[in-house]
């Protein structure tokens, strides 16, 4: 047995016990805290905070996960290093499930049109039908990324010990439909071509639905697209984020080359590009328009105090940071610089979702800055919550990690 | 590189074959004149000991000119006349992004046309006679000078590194 292998299955590998320790303290704090607020008299605040973390997370799970499917599907060969982490966002995605259902306890802050004469737009802004239709979205979505992800982990789990409850359950399952390695990359092939389509339809609902309907009178036909293209972008910013922190961990049994880094960064620097350039496709359009109802929501975000700061940081973190530092090939090749501007972007999509959120959550008050104490410890919350999920994933499956796990493997 | 030197074009399978050959020869003493590779490579770049291209500067520079002159000829244009078109700015700087924009693409294409020409020296018309097409399909190919007196231990060496029996020849 070598040293990675031993690293490996015993219990004491790096992802035992103790890890768990600080997410799980920081969720659960998070989570007392946003009970705290929602209970003590600044309940829309406390939603606005939740549904713009629960939003956040989502979509970068669901970006990280369309890596893999996409590297499978264009038959990349290097990118394998990635996409095994890359599956490993597909851990919060019950936990999202969850977190959608908890918005209906909210509904009445969190959709800001409820009890509003909405001219008409009652048939599809109605709670028991966007639960439905968000619900069976999500569901799709999730369901078809797991199946791929059950069909790349018969490569990845290959050569594992059946030492965990989880991988005896999916042994059990592999032995009973035991296919040829081509079958099993055909079907791999299927469900990531069909999950990146539902990735494209359902984040787009998702984003008219619980983004746009916020100010129930403005309307932008590229919001969907946007949204999606969004996702993509944080996804594969949280992804070069977490292999740059796998990488520097010494206790994890995981590298990277210079070269690797690079390729993904640039990628990375592409998509820079592909977000800057849907923010304009929807600005300008507005701009040239100039019709009342769709220039005030993008006057009020812009050009009014607080929301013009965040809208200038947002610009400057998510497309002028990165576009300017990304072009050195240097820096593109350090993890401790990409774990900088990967998290100065994904901070600037945070932003993003909060400010798209918070004017119509939040009465208008020049004076007070919308993000404050409250809104970080909450945030903090669910960044913990998605860390455990994980830290999970790799605690029950530590073979994805190995170099050389995944379809580029011989399978018996 | 003596002018009557010959030159023997081995050609390769893998990059890993390639980098190893390129190692022996140099160490047997011969010149490698240029290593045809059918992708990118870092590591052949370290291993012939190049100076970074400076093409990209070239590419920079161009994109940079092209993003400002983009902005400065609808301005230039604009002020030339001073209408004012459904109730916008003279100077309408979002619009203007766009010409901006292609002009970045514009002057960004042929600045690395000009790194080109200068820093690499083509079009050279005596490109393709050590060049083989199969250089830009799945072949690696490197390309080694040697006086005519021994030319066969190159020949011989080629072999030895694992070069297939394909092997190009001119002068």
């Amino acid at each position: 047995m070598t040293s990675m292998d031993t690293a490996f299955t015993e219990p004491s590998a790096p992802f035992n016990k103790s890890v768990f320790f600080i997410p799980a303290l920081i969720a659960g704090g998070g989570f007392l805290f946003f009970i705290l607020l929602a209970a003590t008299g600044h309940p829309e605040k406390a939603w606005l905070v939740y549904l713009t973390n629960f939003m956040f997370f989502t979509v970068l799970s669901c970006g990280g996960l369309l890596f893999s499917t996409l590297m499978h599907f264009t038959k990349a060969r290097w990118s394998h290093t990635f996409a095994a982490v890359a599956e490993a966002f597909s851990a919060f995605f019950p936990v999202s499930f969850v977190l959608f259902a908890l918005l209906f306890i909210g509904q009445n802050y969190v959709f800001p049109w409820v009890g509003q004469d909405l001219h008409g737009k009652e048939v599809w802004l109605n709670v028991p039908f966007l639960f439905a239709r968000d619900s069976g979205a999500f569901l799709i979505l999730y369901s078809l990324g797991f199946g791929y992800l059950y069909h790349s982990l018969k490569f990845r789990l290959k050569t594992a010990p059946q030492n965990t409850r989880l991988k005896i359950f999916l042994f059990k399952r592999f032995e009973q439909s035991l296919h040829d390695p081509e079958t099993i990359k055909r079907r791999m092939t299927v469900f990531a071509g069909w999950y990146m389509f539902a990735f494209a339809m359902c984040l787009s609902l998702i984003g008219f639905d619980l983004v746009m309907s916020a100010d129930p009178h403005w309307y932008s036909t590229l919001f969907g697209a946007y949204t999606f293209i969004k996702a993509i972008y944080a996804g594969f910013g949280a992804l070069i984020l977490l292999v740059s922190l796998l990488h520097l961990n010494p206790k994890v049994p995981f590298t990277l080359t210079p070269a690797q880094l690079a390729d993904m960064s640039t990628l990375f620097f592409g998509f820079s590009i592909v977000w800057g350039d849907f923010f304009y496709s929807q600005f300008v359009v507005i701009w040239y328009g100039n019709i009342p109802e769709e220039s005030a929501y993008i006057v009020e975000r812009t050009m009014t105090h607080p929301w013009s700061i965040l809208a200038w940081t947002v610009f400057l973190c998510c497309f002028i940071l990165p576009f300017i530092i990304l072009l050195s090939r240097k820096i593109k090749q350090s993890p401790r610089c990409m774990i900088v501007i990967s998290s100065c972007v994904l901070a600037g999509l945070w932003i993003e979702h909060f400010l798209l959120l918070g004017p119509s959550f939040l009465a208008h008050d020049p004076a007070v800055f919308p993000i404050g104490i409250s809104e970080l410890i909450i945030s903090l919350g669910f960044l913990g919550l998605f860390s455990l999920s994980i830290l999970a994933y790799f605690k029950e499956l530590p073979e994805t990690l190995k170099t050389n796990s995944g379809e580029g493997v011989q399978w018996k | 590189m003596n002018t009557d030197a010959i030159i023997v074009t081995g050609l390769y399978n893998t990059q890993e074959e390639t980098l190893a050959a390129v190692e022996k020869i140099q160490e047997k003493g011969f010149e490698v004149t240029e290593v045809h590779s059918p992708i990118p490579s870092n590591a052949l770049a370290q291993a012939l000991d190049r100076k970074k291209s400076r093409i990209g500067w070239f590419t920079l520079t161009g994109g940079l000119i092209g993003f400002f002159s983009g902005f400065a000829l609808p301005v230039f244009t604009s002020t030339r006349w001073n209408l004012i078109v459904s109730g916008k700015p003279i100077l309408s700087w979002i619009p203007f992004f766009v010409i901006a924009f292609e002009f970045t693409i514009l002057f960004a294409v042929l600045g690395n046309v000009v790194g080109i020409v200068t820093q690499v020296g083509l079009p050279d018309p005596d490109y393709e006679k050590n060049y083989d097409p199969e250089c830009s399909g799945s072949l690696y190919g490197i390309e080694v000078a040697s006086p005519p007196e021994n030319a066969d231990s190159l020949r011989d060496l080629l072999d030895e590194t694992g070069s297939l029996k394909k092997q190009r020849e001119t002068k």
